[in-house]
């Protein structure tokens, strides 16, 4: 394999009273869709800006592209969209574009014609010479992601990529997502929520407390730390489903929201019995399915329930799939 | 180098966009243009001044008063004697603008100094000047004879004063009265302080929309901290040298039509423009661009420590009051440049871009002196640039309440 794109070594950076990042190591290979996950507060923020030279870290090494240079001489080759977004609200869309693009070593005349086809892109090239704070938000945000990728990063960084975006946003981002990975990009992104992670990534990083929990690609983590699933749908009547699902024999575990069940089978469980079981108790099923945990349920298992986060309506997105 | 100039070229532009630039481009010379030119209108339309004079005396002082006053291009004086209800019918004629007023004296007035003058208008300077300055030199004549002194003697005793001030310059007369270099030192005093003051919160106000818009994360992705900060302080200073530029010329411009523009005149009246010449406006645009780095390095810091306009309103206290001071202290410097503590603020680099330009405008000085108090704020300049530079880079990362003093020294501590 060649160089990874980022290799993060022993990384620990303290804030005044607490740790943020303790010994954390990990390496994004190249073209992949990495996700860095973890709670609210686990210290993927920091560890993000670590990588880009924005803090130092107290101790440990960051390496980027396999050549020596902090996060800040490599930012030509980088492209960063912050969790918190924002623009200078005064300034013209085009111009925001051309400075950011220049602060990345772009020449204006270079940007100025991929800016107008970027705009374009994203139906916002009536909107080039208006200020930034007279555009929606949805329109900032896209001004944004553009201003990370005008410069076409090799690796493009993402601090809670999806925070804040409408479906459609998403979408757009999701998309384009998958394109630069299609040419051969390497895309790191923080999220806490895993749905989207488990969608897009290859390689998953989870963090809690400023320390790694597990990292690898998401079949390998899958098959490591899943045991037997099964997914249920309900469809409307659900009997006494949560005996059934009390039942220790047969399932270890059950993860209950609304109209869905993820259960984890005991050691001796058997699927059947507990599908039998369910019929009988009355329950009406528009799923039962035998499955690789899902990487919430990984998430959870690992991080403890009480570090869980609230996840953006778990059920509506998993009904969809 | 080049990611700095793109954020000089940022703040510059943006800046110069901006509809106050050339608010403040057209009104500073309007402004400029009114303090030379209405004291020239106010003064000439006074004109000649048309009053009576009621004789209450019974010696010729009433009569000899009149001539002396009627000798004064300034007035046309007719000398009636006193009776009851003149002073009624006078105040009829001033309210009807026959005449501009009336003084009234009388014999007491010789030993009392005690004389009255009433008229429609009694803040002309000129006029109340020259009628005080008149009749008190007629009473002391009129006191010193009736003493017994030779009024030949007292006539001769009598040389009107006309102290003819020359500011000297490199071992020359410069043409400059005294009157001009209180004017020039005065003007660049304000000059200096509003400029300062005002290009100062500019930057100010730009570290403290990168850092609540949050775009700085972005910035500091790309650029260093100190490279930002270089560049906000260089683009908002050639912003302030471009208004000066166009400050400068626009006012040319406007003397040059002076004589045009309000008709007659040799173009100098009571108000003469002060000389500026290349090395007093090479004094001024050093110890600006001195003030200048100076005050907005510590502005810098402030808008970096705080996370709302509020919180800068409050922190910048400190640094306003600083400037304030300084401003304040020009006026004690105009008394007298050369006292100990005219020099000593010329020296102290916080007020020193002030007061010295102050000073050079109103007395000749040393080149040393001036060499020494350039030397002292470069010094100042880069040590408080270090100490501001550190407090920024942690500051405009930090989110939430104010840091402490104790906090403060931590961030400029950490490497």
């Amino acid at each position: 394999m060649s160089e990874p794109i980022v290799a993060v070594d022993r990384i620990t950076k303290r804030f005044a009273g607490h740790t943020a990042v303790d010994s954390l190591s990990l390496t994004v290979p190249p073209g992949v869709i990495y996700g860095l996950l973890g709670p609210n507060g686990a210290g993927k923020s920091t560890t993000i800006r670590m990588i880009l030279n924005i803090y130092a870290p107290d101790s440990g090494t960051v390496r980027l592209f396999g050549e020596a240079g902090t996060g800040r001489d490599h930012s030509g080759r980088i492209g960063y969209l912050p969790e918190e977004r924002g623009l200078y609200p005064k300034m013209r869309v085009l111009d925001v574009l051309l400075f950011l693009a220049e602060l990345k070593g772009v020449d204006r005349r270079v940007a100025r014609p991929k800016a107008l086809d970027w705009l374009t892109r994203m139906g916002l090239s009536d909107w080039r010479m208006r200020k930034v704070n007279e555009l929606s938000k949805g329109m900032q945000q896209k001004v944004q992601f553009i201003s990370t990728i005008l410069h076409e990063p090799d690796l493009l960084v993402m601090d809670e990529a999806f925070s804040g975006l409408d479906p459609v946003n998403s979408q757009v981002l999701k998309d384009t997502v998958l394109e630069l990975r299609a040419r051969g990009k390497t895309i790191l992104f923080s999220t806490h929520i895993m749905e989207q992670a488990e969608k897009v990534c290859d390689h998953v990083c989870i963090i809690a407390r400023g320390k790694k929990l597990v990292d690898g690609t998401l079949a390998e983590i899958k098959r490591t730390h899943g045991g037997k699933h099964v997914l249920v749908n309900f469809d409307g009547a659900r009997g006494d489903a949560d005996r059934v699902f009390a039942d220790r024999r047969h399932v270890a575990k059950a993860d209950v929201s609304g109209q869905f069940a993820e259960l984890e089978l005991a050691t001796q469980g058997d699927a059947q019995e507990i599908l039998k079981a369910l019929v009988t108790s009355g329950a009406r099923l528009s799923r039962f399915e035998l499955a690789e945990p899902s990487l919430n349920k990984i998430f959870i298992d690992l991080v403890g329930p009480e570090a869980a986060t609230p996840s953006a309506r778990p059920d509506a997105e998993v009904a969809r799939a | 180098m080049r990611k700095v100039l793109a954020v000089v070229r940022r703040e510059f532009v943006e800046r110069v966009r901006q509809r106050w630039f050339w608010v403040m481009a057209a009104l500073a010379p309007v402004f400029f243009g009114a303090l030379v030119i209405v004291p020239t209108l106010l003064m000439s339309k006074g004109g000649v001044k048309r009053i009576v004079l009621v004789d209450g005396t019974t010696s010729t002082f009433g009569v000899e008063l009149t001539a002396r006053l009627d000798r004064e291009s300034l007035f046309i004086v007719v000398r009636i004697p006193a009776s009851s209800g003149t002073t009624d019918s006078l105040m009829a004629a001033v309210d009807r603008k026959e005449i501009d007023g009336f003084l009234i004296v009388n014999d007491v007035a010789v030993d009392s100094g005690k004389v009255m003058y009433r008229a429609s208008n009694v803040s002309s300077f000129v006029t109340i000047g020259t009628l005080e300055h008149v009749i008190s030199e007629m009473v002391n004549a009129r006191r010193l004879e009736r003493e017994g002194v030779n009024p030949a003697l007292v006539q001769k005793a009598r040389i009107p004063l006309r102290l003819d001030s020359k500011k000297v310059s490199g071992g020359k007369e410069t043409g400059e009265s005294a009157g001009q270099s209180f004017a020039l030192a005065y003007f660049m005093g304000i000059i200096l302080y509003m400029a300062i003051l005002l290009y100062g919160i500019n930057v100010m106000s730009s570290v403290l929309e990168e850092k609540t818009t949050k775009i700085v994360e972005v910035l500091v992705s790309s650029v260093r901290p100190f490279q930002l900060l270089l560049g906000k302080v260089l683009g908002v200073g050639a912003v302030s040298i471009f208004q000066f530029l166009i400050w400068g010329v626009s006012t040319r411009l406007l003397l040059s039509q002076r004589a045009k523009l309000f008709g007659g005149g040799d173009g100098g009246g009571p108000f003469q423009m002060p000389h500026v010449n290349g090395s007093t406006a090479a004094i001024f645009i050093a110890y600006f661009l001195g003030g200048f780095l100076l005050y907005s390095a510590m502005f810098a810091a402030v808008g970096a420590m705080s996370s709302n306009e509020q919180e800068a309103r409050q922190a910048q206290q400190p640094v306003v009051m600083l400037l304030v001071a300084s401003f304040i202290s020009m006026f004690a410097m105009l008394n007298d440049p050369g006292s100990g503590l005219s020099v000593t603020l010329s020296m102290i680099p916080f007020s020193a871009p002030i007061a010295m330009p102050v000073r050079w405008a109103a007395g000749n000085l040393p080149l040393s002196e001036v060499a020494l108090s350039l030397g002292i704020l470069t010094l100042a300049i880069l040590g408080v640039t270090w100490v501001a530079a550190r407090i920024y880079r942690v500051g405009i990362l930090m989110t939430g309440k104010r840091p402490s003093l104790k906090e403060l020294v931590r961030w400029v501590r950490a490497a």
